[in-house]
């Protein structure tokens, strides 16, 4: 009985402290507004709190998942009536969302009304249909997995998916759902990521879908992502997605609840404005990981398998086409062929054609048509141009390709039916100047056939003459083995001029060795003095008498009759020793002067000469 | 050996290079070793192939694989700066506007050389014709000049790229940074380093930023390309 007294009193106390907690919070929340109450993605609102008193530390920004709330503007207001002074403060923010989606702002205080802020993506995308989901998005429809909430229970992230084997390679749609509890996630740090090396997953739809959502009593806000997963490797495999979040948590403790019991005093004491308000609250990064998703992942059999099998799982069907069935010899047509289904859209490729007779062919080019948010519905088509060298009718062979049937558990082999093109030859007047024919043209290489030339898309036509090929673009400056050629001239060149210059010194030194001119030694001194003297008249008559005497030992005659009109005769008029007799006659009567350099090269020139004799 | 078999040896030596720079030029060394050879005719008209089916990315990159082997062409410089126009990008530069192909002004330089080293020789060898071996001389290393000057020009060629996808380019290698400009689909940028599946690239304005590698193709492929042309 004591015992109840005491517990009947404490709860009073309790009610009015929190009653009178409850009225000044009250009284300090007045009125807030949001213009303009719907903006696209990259636009941003404005908040408006007003509260009364002329603190503004009573007033906080919201905290909404996917709203950042900056505060821009603060202003005070005092009013005197009938001599009763009041003052109110307003607080103004600026509201930029980080998705799509309608965000219900709750009351900046008790007594205060929630305001809607409808954010629709960018223009062009259309608007968000009141609930968060954007127009045609479908919701998930895949089974839940199992949903494992965070130990404070501030959120979780789940699983959905279709089914739980799957063969390598193959990619199955699957749903990220990431659950906030209202009002406790500040913010979503990132995207949800796989944990481990064993799956892939495709790109996350760029907007996520938000759902309302009630778990264990309590209201979560979801957002959920559809991609495709795949697995890379065989066996027993488990799966986690991990996504950042940061999370506000109590920092004081609460009123006892079991003086007050579990309701919506709770409640009101969880609420983050109200713990904000007391200042009892703080933020903190968290990972959130969802529960292990088993799978059996098998390999593809090996039996049975195409030859051209390129590791497309799926359901697919293929279709072909030409873009025209009758052309001009030498003019492009282009081959397509439709792969589409739902699959691993990125293991979908084809060579096409090659070496097909009376067909140039070409690379082919691929676009795939996505049909989903996913990449796991679509059609994927390539185009390879081609182009005929002769007329007649010219058949295209079939294409196939080959894909497993994670269904059926079976590979599938596709073929389309041959296509027959008509070339004709000659240029069909009625297909204009831009195509070709096989008849000899002339080059359009000239600026003279720019005038006027052009097709009806304003292009200049094609040229006819293929010309010479090369195989490849890089030119050859940049390729190792051209590089190489003129290296190994320039090598052989230095090797010849360092052998002939070592010829000479040898030859020179042979001939000292002869010593056939006695007197050769006493010119060549006398030549080095009247070089380093400057005397051009006393060089030339030392070299004009050390070639003398070197030819009259060659020639076996009397060295006064070695005369100029002899050497013309026998050597020629511009041979060095005719240039050396005429020189030292015109440095004796005409006072020729020589620079260092040419008394350097003649002296050069006069001693290859007898060497030359010696030798000959 | 005498002179005479000296002099012999080098005109024989100057006659077989010229023979060689012509079997380039008349494409015999040039000759395709299998299918997977380009022509500049061929490449031009795959480009025109790709200009009417409306795909300029396609297109800007065939002409200016075509520019190379043919740069002196004006059908090329004229439809790719059509093609270009038609996606609102600005006028030809004429990086690629030169005397000849660059493989043939290869050929010259070294026959240049060929013609340089020769005259050398001879000119050491001999002591008569001198002023005519000078000349010889400067004749030949002014083609080496020529062909060394076509190889400087050339050299950025080897990074160009053409946008295939209008892309953004950002301040660092990540998707999640802002967007400092978009890279217009067809223009043609050269990449100046890469990082993971990145290149920093500058485009045509000078503007610099990394831009995703799959939205890029080179204008010389590499030999595994799967982009290279067959004729």
């Amino acid at each position: 009985m004591n015992t109840f007294r005491m517990t009947t009193f404490a709860a009073v106390v309790a009610a009015g402290t929190f009653i009178a907690s409850a009225m000044q919070v009250a009284d300090a929340a007045a009125a807030q507004r949001i213009e303009p109450t719907q903006i696209e993605m990259g636009d941003s609102a404005r908040l408006t709190i007003t509260a009364s008193g002329n603190d503004a530390s009573t007033i906080s920004p919201p905290m909404i998942a996917g709203l950042e709330f900056v505060a821009v503007a603060q202003s005070q207001r005092i009013e005197t009536i009938n001599g009763v002074s009041s003052a109110s403060t307003t607080v103004t923010y600026q509201v930029t969302p980080q998705e799509a989606g309608v965000f219900t702002i709750p009351g900046a205080g008790p007594g205060s009304a929630p305001v809607v802020l409808t954010v629709n993506p960018s223009s062009g995308r259309g608007a968000v249909s009141p609930g968060g989901a954007a127009p045609n998005a479908r919701l998930s429809n895949l089974p839940a997995g199992s949903t494992r909430v965070t130990a404070n229970g501030t959120a979780f992230v789940r699983l959905r998916l279709s089914k739980h084997e799957l063969y390598v390679g193959e990619t199955i749609p699957v749903d990220i759902q990431v659950g906030m509890r209202d009002g406790f996630v500040a913010s979503l740090n990132g995207l949800p990521t796989l944990n481990g090396d064993a799956f892939t997953l495709n790109k996350l739809s760029s907007q996520p879908q938000r759902a309302e959502e009630i778990i264990d009593g309590q209201p979560y806000t979801v957002l959920t992502w559809h991609s495709a997963l795949a697995a890379v490797k065989p066996g027993e495999l488990a799966l986690t997605i991990e996504t950042p979040l940061t999370v506000r948590i109590r920092t004081a403790a609460r009123p006892d609840a079991g003086l007050l019991g579990e309701g919506d005093i709770d409640d009101l004491f969880n609420d983050p404005m109200i713990q904000n308000f007391f200042g009892a609250s703080r933020e903190k990064e968290i990972t959130v990981a969802s529960a292990p998703t088993a799978f059996t992942v098998l390999a593809l059999p090996t039996r049975d398998r195409p030859a051209d099998f390129s590791g497309a799982v799926g359901n697919f069907s293929i279709s072909s086409d030409v873009s025209d069935e009758k052309v001009a010899a030498g003019d492009p047509v282009t081959l397509r062929l439709r792969i589409s289904g739902t699959g691993n859209f990125d293991r979908v490729t084809t060579p096409m054609l090659h070496d097909v007779e009376h067909w140039k062919t070409y690379s082919p080019t691929a676009k795939f048509t996505v049909e989903d948010d996913i990449g796991h519905r679509g059609e994927k088509t390539f185009e390879q141009p081609l182009i005929a060298t002769q007329p007649g009718t010219q058949s295209l062979p079939a294409l196939t390709f080959s894909w497993f049937d994670p269904t059926t558990r079976r590979y599938v082999v596709a073929r389309t039916s041959p296509l027959n093109v008509a070339i004709t030859a000659g240029t069909p007047a009625s297909q204009g100047s831009s195509r070709v024919s096989l008849a000899p043209a002339p080059s359009r290489n000239t600026s003279a056939s720019l005038a006027g030339d052009r097709d009806n898309q304003g292009l200049r036509p094609d040229h006819v003459d293929l010309g010479s090929t090369t195989a490849s673009l890089m030119p050859h400056y940049y390729q190792p083995v051209y590089i190489a050629a003129p290296s190994l001239l320039l090598a052989a060149f230095s090797g010849g001029w360092f052998w002939m210059r070592r010829r000479e010194q040898i030859t020179l030194a042979e001939a000292e060795q002869a010593n056939e001119f006695p007197q050769t030694d006493s010119l060549l001194e006398s030549m080095e003095e009247a070089r380093a003297a400057g005397d051009t008249t006393r060089f030339f008559q030392a070299a004009r008498l050390a070639l003398r005497g070197a030819l009259a030992s060659q020639w076996q005659v009397d060295p006064a009759l070695i005369t100029l009109a002899e050497i013309e005769a026998r050597l020629g008029a511009g041979s060095v020793t005719a240039r050396v007799f005429k020189l030292a006659d015109e440095a004796a009567y005409a006072g020729a002067t020589l620079t260092p350099a040419d008394f350097q090269w003649w002296k050069k020139l006069v001693l290859r000469e007898i060497s030359n004799e010696a030798m000959s | 050996m005498n002179k005479r078999t000296l002099v012999i040896s080098l005109v024989a030596a100057l006659i077989g290079m010229a023979s060689l720079a012509g079997a380039g030029w008349a494409g015999i060394v040039n000759a395709p070793a299998d299918r997977s050879a380009y022509s500049a005719p061929a490449l031009y008209n795959l480009g025109n192939f790709y200009a009417r089916l409306g795909r300029p990315a396609m297109a800007v990159l065939n002409y200016e694989r075509a520019r190379i082997l043919a740069p002196t062409d004006l059908d090329i410089q004229e439809n790719l700066s059509y093609v270009r126009a038609s996606v609102r990008l600005p006028a030809l530069h004429s990086q690629h506007d030169r005397l000849a192909d660059p493989n043939t002004l290869y050929w010259i330089g070294v026959l240049g050389l060929a013609i340089t080293g020769v005259t050398l020789l001879l000119r050491r060898a001999r002591s008569e014709h001198r002023l005519v071996l000078t000349a010889g001389a400067i004749i030949g290393g002014l083609l080496m000049a020529l062909s060394l000057g076509d190889a400087i020009a050339t050299s950025d060629t080897r990074h160009e790229y053409v946008v295939m996808a209008a892309t953004p380019a950002r301040a660092s290698p990540t998707s999640v940074v802002e967007p400092l400009f978009t890279v217009p689909l067809a223009d043609v940028v050269s990449v100046q380093d890469e990082h993971l599946l990145f290149a920093l690239i500058r485009d045509t304005q000078g503007r610099e930023g990394w831009v995703a590698r799959r939205d890029l193709a080179p204008v010389i492929p590499s030999a595994d390309s799967s982009t290279s042309a067959t004729t």
